[in-house]
C-alpha cells in the first residue's frame, strides 16, 4: 500500500510533465489571397487617421474622411527600350473603409509617377514590402482623397532589378506606365476592386517627365484622361541638359550622370565620350540599385569639366544638332507634342533643381507650337496660399508633398464634377 | 491530456503574489497560512518542497499533502485609462515524503514555483501587454540526510515546465499599428540545497537555497504591421530567479511556534528580455517594436516573514505576515508587470480529523502598494511620456488542503 501511493505520485507527477510538451502551435498569420498580385500594406481607416495625426499629417480634429490603405504589389510585362518583353513590378493602392456608395460609383485611377531614385530599397513595392506601412504621395491621393493610386517601380527596380535603369528614356518610361495601367485595370477586376473608368495622370521630378511621356501615349492609344497634371519635370531634355553643362559645378552629379550613362547604353555609346574617367568605368557599379543617392554623389565630382568630357560639354551646351546626345535628348524630351487633355503643370516658382521656367516654357511650346487644347502651369505657392504675389519659394525636394496636395485638389474637383462624389 | 490541460489552465494567470514579482512561495495550507514563514519549522509533507532536510526529523511514516489554492487577482488600473483583466484561478499542489530509509530520506513535490498573467483589454497596456502569460509546473525530487539529531542536509533536482504567451495589439486606437502574437515553452533543469541545524529540541535553523532556471520559451511569433503579418521561429528567455531562505523557529512548550525569515531573491540577473527570431526582422518598424532588447534591469530584494503556529488539541492555527520588495525599478516597470511593494497577511487552520488524516484552509491578502512614475524617467515611450499611476492590483489566495499520514 505505501510503496502504491509512492508510485501513484510520481506516475502521476510524470505524467502531468510529459502532457506538457509542446505549447500549442501558433497559427500562420491570416493572409488575404488575390489573383495577380499580393497586399502588403493593410491599414484600416482609423488606424490611418491614428497615423496621420500622430505624425501631424492632419489635425486632431480634421473633419474630412480619412480612407483605409491597401497596397497590392503587382506583376506585371512591359517593354523595355530595346523591344524585349520584361517582367516588372509596381503597387497599386486602394482606399477601405469607404461609403457604400463610393464603392457602388467605383473608383477613379490616379497614375502617379514617382521621382528618381537610385536604390531599388527606395522602389514603391520594395519599401512596401519592406515596411508594410504606407508612404509616399498615395497618402494623400488615396487615404485622403479616396483615389486608387498606380506606382510602377520602373525598369531597373523591383521585379526588373538587373535592369539598367532607363532614366528619362521616353519609349520605356511611358510603356511602363501604360502597362501598369492595364496591368492594374485587368488586377481590379479580377479581384472585385470597383473602377469607375476615370483616369488621371500625375508624378513628380522624373516621375513629371514619365507622366508626359504616359500622357502622349495614352492620347495616341485613344485612351480618355481626365486630367493631366504632371510636376516638376524635365519635359525638355535638350534644354535641362544644355543648362546643367553649363554651369561650373553640379550640386547634385547623380543625376546627370545617371542621365549619360542610361542614354550611353540605349544608343550604344561608349559612355567615357560623354563621362571622364575614373568615373565613367564606376558608373555601372554604381547605378545598380545597390546605393542611394549621397553614396553615389560622395563618389563623384562636382567639377562640371572633372566630371563631363570637354567635347560632350561644348557640343551640349552649344546645342549641336549633330551630337547624337543632343538628337536623343530632344528625342526623349516630352515637351514638344500638344496635349488634347486638360492639363497643368504644376511646379515650385523656387525649384532649385528644374528651374520653374522649364514648366512655363514647356506649356508656351505645347500651346503655340503643337496646339495643346488646354494646358497651363500652376505654381504650387501661389496655389497654397492664394496669394499671387506671395514671397514664399519651396526647393524641390520641399515642393514635392504641396504640389501632391495641389493636384490631388484639381483631381477630386474634377471627379466631383464629372463622377458625382 | 485532461490532466495537462487541468494544470495548465490552474496556473495561467499567476500574478504578482506574495513574491514580488512573478515567483509564487506559498504551496501548502500551512506555507499559505504563514506567509512562507515556513522553512525552519516544517511539519506536513510540503517539507519536502520547504526545506527538505527537515524531512530527516520527521516521523517513520509517509506523509502525503495536497491542495487546491483559488487565486483572486483584482484589476490593476493604470490611471482611470485602463485596467487588467480580473483573474481567477485554480491551482494545485501535491508533496510527498517517503519512510526513512536509514539515515536517508526522499520525496518529491509537484507545484507551480511562479508564474504571471496580466490583460489589458484597453490601450495603452493593450500595446505593451494584450496577454503576457508565464506558466510553469515544477516536479521537485529530494532527499535528506541525517547527520546527527541536530544537524541534516538536503537537495534535490528541480525540473520544469513552462510555457509562455506574449501578445501586443496597438492596431486600436493607437499611432501604433503593430500587433505580436507568440507561443512557446521549454522544459528546463534546476537545483535546491537545503540545511537543518536544532541546536536544542525547540529551536530550528534553516538554509535553504534554490537555483536560478532561465527559462528559455521557444516556440513561433507573429509579428504584424497593419493586418500583414509574418510567422517567425522566435525564443526569449527570462528567468526563474534564485533564492536564499534563511528561517529561525523558537517553539514553547510544544504549543507555540514562532518563526522568522528572510528571502533573498536574486532577480538582477533579469537583465533584458531580448526576443531572439529565426530570420531577421527586416520592417525597421516591427524591429524597433519587438527585436530590439527591452532593458530590465532588475534589482535583487529581500522579503522579510514572521509567522507563529498554535497547536491545540485538534485544532492548529497559524497566523503570518511578510514585507515584500519590488525587484523592478521605475526605468523598465510597464504594462506587463507593473509590480510594486507590498505587505502580506495571513492565516489559516488545521484540523486533525484522524490519527492519519489532517485538513485545512488558509487565507492570505497581498496587499500592493500604488505605484506612480514621473514623467521622463522609464524606458517604456508611454510612461515616459505620461508618467504612470498603477492602483488596485495585489492577490487573495484561499487554500484548501488535505494531509494524510501512512
Amino acid at each position: 500500500m505505501k510503496i502504491k501511493f509512492a508510485y501513484l505520485f510520481i506516475a502521476v507527477s510524470a505524467f502531468v510533465l510529459m502532457g506538457c510538451g509542446g505549447a500549442d502551435s501558433l497559427d500562420q498569420p491570416d493572409k488575404e489571397e488575390v489573383t495577380g498580385g499580393e497586399v502588403v500594406v493593410d491599414f484600416d481607416a482609423q488606424t490611418m487617421r491614428n497615423v496621420l495625426v500622430s505624425k501631424e499629417a492632419i489635425p486632431a480634429d480634421y473633419n474630412k474622411p480619412v480612407y483605409g490603405y491597401k497596397a497590392y504589389k503587382i506583376p506585371y510585362e512591359t517593354t523595355d527600350e530595346e523591344g524585349n518583353r520584361i517582367e516588372v513590378s509596381g503597387l497599386m493602392v486602394v482606399p477601405t473603409g469607404v461609403p457604400e456608395a463610393m464603392k457602388q460609383i467605383g473608383f477613379s485611377l490616379v497614375s502617379d509617377s514617382h521621382g528618381t531614385i537610385f536604390a531599388n530599397a527606395e522602389a514603391p513595392t520594395v519599401i512596401a514590402e519592406t515596411t508594410n506601412s504606407p508612404d509616399g504621395a498615395p497618402v494623400i491621393l488615396t487615404a485622403l482623397s479616396g483615389f486608387v493610386t498606380l506606382q510602377a517601380d520602373y525598369i531597373g527596380f523591383g521585379d526588373s532589378l538587373g535592369h539598367y535603369h532607363p532614366y528619362l528614356l521616353k519609349s520605356s518610361s511611358a510603356a511602363t506606365t501604360v502597362d501598369f495601367i492595364n496591368a492594374a485595370r485587368a488586377f481590379a477586376a479580377n479581384n472585385g476592386i470597383p473602377l469607375n473608368g476615370q483616369l488621371f495622370v500625375t508624378g513628380y521630378s522624373e516621375g513629371g517627365h514619365v507622366a508626359m511621356a504616359a500622357l502622349q501615349t495614352l492620347e495616341n492609344e485613344g485612351e480618355p484622361v481626365a486630367f493631366a497634371a504632371p510636376m516638376a519635370g524635365p519635359y525638355m531634355l535638350d534644354r535641362m541638359g544644355q543648362g546643367v553643362l553649363a554651369s561650373n559645378a553640379l550640386p547634385v552629379p547623380s543625376f546627370i550622370a545617371d542621365v549619360a550613362y542610361a542614354f550611353a547604353v540605349r544608343y550604344g555609346v561608349n559612355v567615357d565620350t560623354l563621362v571622364k574617367e575614373p568615373y565613367a568605368s564606376a558608373l555601372p557599379g554604381l547605378f545598380d540599385g545597390s546605393k542611394a543617392r549621397p553614396e553615389i554623389d560622395a563618389q563623384l565630382t562636382h567639377v562640371t569639366t572633372d566630371l563631363f568630357t570637354a567635347d560632350a560639354i561644348n557640343r551640349l551646351t552649344s546645342l549641336d544638332n549633330t551630337y547624337w546626345f543632343t538628337q536623343t535628348l530632344q528625342l526623349n524630351s516630352t515637351a514638344y507634342w500638344g496635349p488634347q487633355t486638360p492639363t497643368r503643370l504644376v511646379q515650385c516658382m523656387g525649384d532649385d533643381v528644374i528651374p520653374f521656367a522649364m514648366s512655363t516654357g514647356t506649356a508656351s511650346v505645347m500651346r503655340d507650337n503643337f496646339g495643346a487644347a488646354d494646358i497651363g502651369v500652376i505654381p504650387v505657392e501661389v496655389a497654397i496660399t492664394g496669394d499671387v504675389n506671395t514671397s514664399i519659394r519651396l526647393g524641390h525636394a520641399d515642393c514635392a508633398t504641396p504640389a501632391y496636395g495641389v493636384v490631388s485638389k484639381i483631381f477630386a474637383d474634377v471627379r466631383k464634377a464629372t463622377i458625382g462624389y | 491530456m485532461m490532466m495537462k490541460k487541468i494544470v495548465l489552465l490552474s496556473s495561467a494567470a499567476i500574478s504578482v503574489l506574495t513574491a514580488a514579482a512573478y515567483k509564487l512561495p506559498e504551496q501548502s495550507v500551512n506555507s499559505m497560512a504563514l506567509s512562507a514563514a515556513y522553512v525552519a519549522h516544517t511539519t506536513q509533507a510540503d517539507t519536502a518542497y520547504f526545506n527538505p532536510a527537515n524531512m530527516a526529523f520527521m516521523g517513520e511514516k509517509q506523509y502525503l499533502d495536497g491542495a487546491v489554492t483559488l487565486i483572486n487577482l483584482p484589476s490593476i488600473e493604470y490611471y482611470n485609462i485602463a485596467k487588467t483583466k480580473e483573474e481567477n484561478i485554480i491551482i494545485p499542489s501535491l508533496h510527498y515524503v517517503s519512510a526513512p530509509m536509514g539515515d536517508f530520506r526522499w520525496g518529491v513535490s509537484m507545484v507551480v514555483p511562479g508564474g504571471l498573467s496580466k490583460r489589458w483589454d484597453e490601450q495603452p497596456g493593450k500595446l505593451f501587454a494584450q496577454e503576457f502569460t508565464l506558466e510553469n509546473v515544477e516536479l521537485n525530487p529530494v532527499f535528506s540526510y541525517k547527520i546527527n539529531d541536530q544537524f541534516a542536509i538536503g537537495g534535490g533536482l528541480r525540473v520544469v515546465y513552462s510555457s509562455g504567451v506574449v501578445k501586443s495589439d496597438g492596431r486600436d486606437g493607437t499611432p501604433y499599428p503593430i500587433a505580436r502574437d507568440m507561443k512557446g515553452d521549454t522544459f528546463e533543469f534546476g537545483y535546491n540545497l537545503a540545511l537543518t541545524y536544532r541546536p536544542t529540541e525547540d529551536i530550528n535553523v534553516g538554509v535553504t537555497y534554490r537555483s536560478n532556471i532561465d527559462l528559455e520559451e521557444e516556440g513561433k511569433a507573429n509579428l504584424y504591421l497593419g493586418s500583414i503579418g509574418t510567422q517567425y521561429d522566435a525564443s526569449v528567455t527570462v528567468p526563474l530567479p534564485a533564492a536564499l531562505n534563511i528561517a529561525v523557529s523558537k517553539t514553547w512548550d510544544k504549543t507555540f511556534t514562532l518563526e522568522f525569515g528572510y528571502e533573498r531573491t536574486f532577480w538582477s540577473t533579469y537583465k533584458q528580455l531580448d526576443f531572439q527570431y529565426s530570420q531577421p526582422v527586416t520592417n525597421p518598424i516591427l524591429k524597433q517594436a519587438f527585436d530590439n532588447p527591452i532593458p530590465k534591469h532588475w534589482k535583487d530584494t529581500n522579503t522579510y516573514k514572521i509567522g507563529a503556529t498554535m497547536v491545540m488539541d485538534k485544532i492548529t492555527v497559524m497566523m503570518g505576515f511578510a514585507i515584500d520588495e519590488t525587484p523592478i525599478p521605475d526605468e523598465t516597470l510597464s504594462f506587463e508587470l507593473p509590480d510594486s511593494d507590498a505587505k502580506v497577511f495571513s492565516m489559516g487552520f488545521r484540523y486533525q480529523q484522524t490519527e492519519n488524516l489532517s485538513w485545512g484552509a488558509a487565507f492570505l491578502y497581498d496587499a500592493k502598494e500604488a505605484r506612480s512614475i514621473a514623467k521622463g524617467v522609464s524606458d517604456n515611450p508611454v510612461i515616459n511620456a505620461n508618467g504612470a499611476s498603477f492602483s488596485g492590483g495585489g492577490a487573495y489566495l484561499t487554500t484548501l488542503g488535505l494531509s494524510y499520514e501512512f
